[in-house]
């Protein structure tokens, strides 16, 4: 069965429950101790009276009509009952008792309480007996009674309680309202925010207990407004970054179109081209980290870094090759991660075609695959002129690109770099040669599988 | 007209500076903030077009601390930043125009003059003295209602003269009017021109300041 997830519900039925489950069990243990006493004080008076009749008995026996009745003087009389016998005869009854003795003794005089049943009716029956044990008396009161005087105590003692729990019902609701109030109108503050709103909620004035609630709902909003923000900024960065290379496009193909001479119009062609290759690689970046920030989930399994890392560098060998560079694979077997291999390989291509790209000609740009412990290292270490250490700091700042490097990057290759390693739980780190060496270094530490 | 062309994207830069020489610009081109302001302080440009988005120095600080230094030459921002309030603010610090990239070549030509002719505070786009008419855009000239065929310099040289009319022009003015970066001047260079330009539209229309330089009397609007 679903349980109500209503506070105000579950305050209110525990309150309710329990004053009730405790008001029952007082007067289960009230009527328990109240039948104990009644029993004992109207068995006392039964006793009494039967001792009484025995001294009276004793004292006068006369020989009178056996069935001369006792008055009725209360209402209560005709639910008490007496008789006495003398040497086995009956001697005096009361109007409502039997002829016969209320208990069967046999021969045997008694004395003592017993429950007999006379008529349908069940009797508290005393019976008593004179010093000779001629005289016996028995002294019977219906149980009937007790039970309605035992009822009527119930009745004064739990009528009242029961006119109150509807009253109790009302005012646990109200205070369970009032006390739960704070949390009612944060939700109606809530439901009445605009998405756009990412205001933290005022926390002064709340109860403490609903502090770290609060607390962690304002975390959660700014960092969604820092998420917001940040989209908000990629977007305006992106569209500023597309538009740059659109522009060169435009305005080499218009130079072509409206070029005299042949060496112009070349040269006006090729830049265009080499503008739609630049605008292609920012499409793509754009969009691989779109996707990886889309949070796409990775298909994991055991890819060998070294001969992922050479398709790579085959793969982007012209374009070395075209600035007489060197470029070369330094790797030890084995070296498996366990990793996304298409996401592995977007990195380890942005990182070689930086090198290649920010180092000049005749350069040399090396991945170095080393074991280390319990890691597997990945190195790409190129000749160029490094970077300074500021500059190092700023990478992986969207569209921040080196001053003079003569190379229009977007800066978004090191934003996926960073992302795919996070990915992977990898390590990445850049910074310049030790001199007397000149260059970068980027490493990427996995752990091995 | 000699232009300066602040870009710091390679393509684009090469690009542009290609289109507007296509077009008879001389351009400049600069690829960051501090030698935009270097050059905007220093050189006698007849217009500038400032990207925004430049490496050591925002196109945007440099235009403001160039007005406060009181460069009045005009200034065409280019840029690919296409929010309202960037196009308020870049207006506001002193650009005569805002153009967001891409532009199309003959309309940042034509921008350029118009903003080079509103700088001389002539209303039309032709110029007109002495029978001489001169069409900018189409960069041709008239003599009493009949072509006549001028190198690009000597084009140059006179309309710079008559966007100048009635002030004398020393001759390294005309010279820096005239060549861009890494040219070679000839010492006599200007004599020339001015000399072929009397051959081919009289000797009236320039007049010779001796030790001073040369001026265009005066101008009418002309009629193409």
């Amino acid at each position: 069965m679903r349980i109500a997830h209503s506070i105000q519900g579950r305050l209110l039925g525990l309150v309710l429950g329990l004053v009730v489950g405790i008001w029952f069990v007082t007067a289960m243990l009230a009527w328990v101790d109240v039948r104990h006493e009644l029993d004992e004080l109207l068995d006392s008076h039964l006793a009494q009276a039967a001792a009484l009749l025995v001294v009276q008995q004793a004292r006068e026996v006369e020989d009178g009509d056996p069935g001369l009745d006792a008055p009725t003087l209360h209402r209560y009389a005709p639910k008490v009952a007496f008789q006495v016998f003398h040497e086995g005869r009956l001697a005096m009854r009361s109007s409502n008792a039997p002829v016969m003795p209320m208990i069967d003794l046999g021969a045997r005089a008694t004395q003592g309480f017993a429950d007999v049943e006379i008529a349908a009716t069940r009797w508290r029956v005393f019976a008593a007996h004179g010093r000779e044990r001629d005289v016996q008396v028995f002294v019977g009161e219906q149980l009937e009674s007790r039970g309605s005087i035992l009822r009527a105590v119930l009745r004064s003692a739990l009528g009242p309680l029961l006119l109150a729990v509807p009253l109790l019902a009302l005012t646990v609701w109200w205070s369970v309202r009032q006390g739960v109030s704070p949390l009612r109108r944060l939700g109606i503050t809530l439901a009445e925010r605009r998405p756009q709103d990412l205001q933290s909620i005022a926390v002064d004035g709340m109860p403490a207990e609903m502090k770290p609630m609060l607390d962690a709902l304002n975390g959660l909003f700014s960092r969604i407004a820092q998420l917001m923000d940040s989209e908000r900024r990629f977007t305006a960065d992106a569209a500023h970054e597309l538009r740059t290379p659109i522009a060169g496009i435009r305005a080499q193909a218009q130079v072509a179109l409206a070029a005299t001479a042949d060496a112009e119009r070349t040269h006006a062609l090729q830049s265009t081209l080499q503008g739609c290759d630049r605008a292609t690689r920012l499409i793509e970046q754009l969009l691989t980290l779109a996707r990886l920030e889309a949070g796409i989930s990775p298909e994991f399994s055991a890819v060998d870094l070294a001969s992922m890392a050479r398709k790579v560098i085959a793969d982007l060998a012209p374009l070395a090759f075209a600035k007489q560079q060197v470029v070369g694979l330094d790797a030890v077997a084995p070296s498996e991660v366990e990793g996304d291999e298409t996401l592995l390989s977007v990195m380890v291509r942005n990182l070689v075609d930086n090198a290649i790209r920010y180092s000049p000609d005749g350069a040399s740009v090396v991945v170095r695959i080393e074991r280390e412990g319990d890691s597997i290292i990945l190195r790409v270490e190129d000749s160029g002129p490094g970077m300074v250490a500021t500059d190092v700091a700023r990478l992986g700042q969207r569209f921040f690109r080196v001053v003079g490097s003569g190379q229009r990057g977007s800066g978004l290759g090191w934003s996926i770099v960073l992302r795919v390693a996070a990915v992977h739980g990898a390590d990445v780190q850049a910074r310049a040669m030790e001199a007397p060496r000149t260059g970068m270094v980027v490493e990427a530490r996995f752990a091995s599988r | 007209m000699r232009i300066l062309l602040a870009e710091d994207d390679l393509l684009l830069g090469d690009g542009l500076r290609a289109g507007l020489r296509q077009l008879g610009f001389l351009v400049d081109w600069v690829r960051d903030g501090d030698a935009a302001e270097r050059e905007l302080r220093g050189q006698p440009y007849a217009a500038a077009v400032l990207d925004l988005g430049l490496p050591l120095k925002d196109g945007m600080e440099v235009l403001s601390s160039a007005r406060r230094a009181g460069v009045t030459l005009p200034v065409l921002v280019l840029t690919a930043r296409d929010a309202v309030p960037d196009r308020v603010r870049g207006l506001d610090v002193g650009a005569d125009d805002y153009v967001v990239k891409p532009v199309d070549l003959n309309e940042l030509a034509a921008r350029l003059r118009a903003l080079v002719r509103r700088a001389h505070g002539q209303p039309q786009e032709c110029l007109s003295a002495h029978g001489v008419s001169l069409d900018p855009a189409a960069r041709t000239v008239t003599l009493a209602g009949k072509p006549v065929t001028l190198s690009a310099r000597e084009f140059d040289l006179l309309h710079a003269l008559m966007l100048n009319a009635g002030r004398i022009m020393s001759r390294e003015q005309i010279e820096q009017h005239l060549y861009s970066w890494g040219q070679e001047v000839d010492s006599n260079a200007v004599e020339v021109h001015i000399h072929h330009l009397r051959r081919k539209l009289g000797g009236a229309l320039i007049q010779t300041v001796r030790g001073v330089g040369y001026m265009l009397a005066s101008l009418q609007p002309g009629a193409r």
